[in-house]
């Protein structure tokens, strides 16, 4: 099969798609600041001062990762950004993950503990992960996509 | 040489500097949109960081202490016993409800024997949990006036009697404040309720017990240690007795 036509749009929708991740991502957890914190808190990996201080940058970091893919500047920055991210929080699930705390992964949610009786998902968290992963690296991979500001500044048609 | 062949090689160094000179705009625009993206990221991060300290210095400023908190400044004390007991609980947590009525009289009687001081924590850290109306904070700051108000273990029992469904909308400060005169609780703890006096406190609170490690309520804390059931669930009130007896020596 001959993709060489094709790859712009595939990577015009992994691009499209990872923003929507990450503005997303961002979006709950901006509106407070304090749950983020606890979220991260509940990693166990930082003190508190430190994990609130990540819980308030990081849903900064992600509406502007998510911005940017969206309008598509500097792709494959803003793409091995993107997985670089990922990264931390798949190595932060599997860390909690190996060492048995009971907590939210918090990518989509507020995070922090679970309540008793309430069955964590860490693998479907890594695999969930994973495949935004996937998106990242077609974009390292083929950073070209359509309707980007990359493409604009560079005089493509 | 003939004139074509001059053409062609016209033609040819024409094509060589349109390379060159497009190479050359792909690499400033690649290094000028670098550049932007690290600045985009760091004023990102700065507005992070600048937000939350504002939220702090804004909780600081409007810090009310109850004059009637222990620990700090953090909780309520209920008995006069040897063994602290430190309750951290959300009035929006269902497990916290569970464990009240599994243990609620356990604990009154650990009290009544002067065997236990219960600290209570009012935590709020399910605020995401009641859509937007922050129902943990305003219950947790309700707590600290019905302190005030010497009611505390009555406005606890009836705030876990009418706990509202998590994701609805909590119950609201008209109905905090109903509840609060059933068990005789007057005008200054609805000025209280109504100007969100405690608000800040509630914040402080809820830092404190992170700041302490714990993450998840109901957190139960007998004589400065955890209190978990089997496999990390909630301790039954017997396993509570228990470490009661054990923490009295």
């Amino acid at each position: 099969m001959h993709l060489g036509k094709a790859w712009p749009w595939i990577s015009t929708v992994a691009r499209l798609g990872l923003a929507a991740v990450f503005l997303i991502a961002g979006g709950l957890k901006v509106t407070d600041l304090a749950e983020s914190g606890r979220a991260v808190n509940a990693y166990r990996l930082m003190d508190y001062d430190t994990a609130k201080l990540v819980g308030a940058i990081q849903p900064f970091l992600e509406i502007a990762v998510g911005l940017l893919l969206l309008i598509g500047l500097a792709v494959r920055l803003s793409a091995a950004i993107s997985a670089l991210l990922l990264v931390v929080f798949i190595a932060g699930i599997i860390s909690a993950w190996a060492r048995g705390l009971q907590i939210d992964c918090g990518c989509f949610s507020k995070g922090g503990d679970l309540a008793a009786g309430r069955n964590t998902a860490y693998g479907l968290d890594i695999a969930r992960d994973t495949g935004f992963l996937l998106l990242a690296g077609i974009l390292l991979w083929k950073p070209r996509t359509r309707f980007s500001m990359d493409g604009l500044l560079m005089g493509e048609r | 040489m003939s004139k074509g062949n001059r053409d062609r090689e016209r033609s040819a160094a024409k094509r060589i500097v349109e390379q060159q000179k497009a190479a050359e705009r792909r690499r400033a625009v690649t290094i000028w949109t670098s550049v932007a993206v690290v600045g985009v990221l760091l004023i990102a991060g700065l507005i992070g960081w600048g937000v939350l300290s504002r939220q702090e210095s804004n909780d600081a400023s409007t810090l009310t202490t109850p004059s009637v908190a222990v620990d700090d400044g953090t909780a309520f004390a209920v008995g006069t016993g040897p063994v602290t007991v430190d309750l951290y609980e959300d009035f929006m947590c269902p497990i916290c409800h569970q464990f009240e009525i599994a243990a609620d009289a356990t604990i009154d009687q650990l009290v009544a024997d002067k065997k236990i001081t219960v600290r209570y924590h009012p935590v709020a850290i399910l605020d995401r949990a009641s859509n937007g109306t922050e129902f943990s904070t305003r219950s947790a700051g309700a707590a600290a006036a019905a302190a005030v108000g010497g009611k505390f273990s009555e406005f606890h029992k009836v705030m876990y009697d009418n706990q509202p469904e998590e994701n609805s909308d909590g119950l609201s400060n008209a109905k905090i404040i109903e509840l609060g005169k059933s068990v005789g609780l007057g005008d200054d703890f609805a000025t209280a309720v109504n100007d969100k006096t405690y608000t800040a406190w509630a914040t402080k609170v809820t830092e404190t017990f992170s700041t302490r490690g714990y993450t998840g309520t109901p957190t139960i804390v007998v004589a400065g240690k955890q209190l978990q059931g089997t496999g990390g669930t909630i301790p039954t009130a017997a396993q509570l007795s228990e470490a009661v007896t054990a923490a009295a020596g």
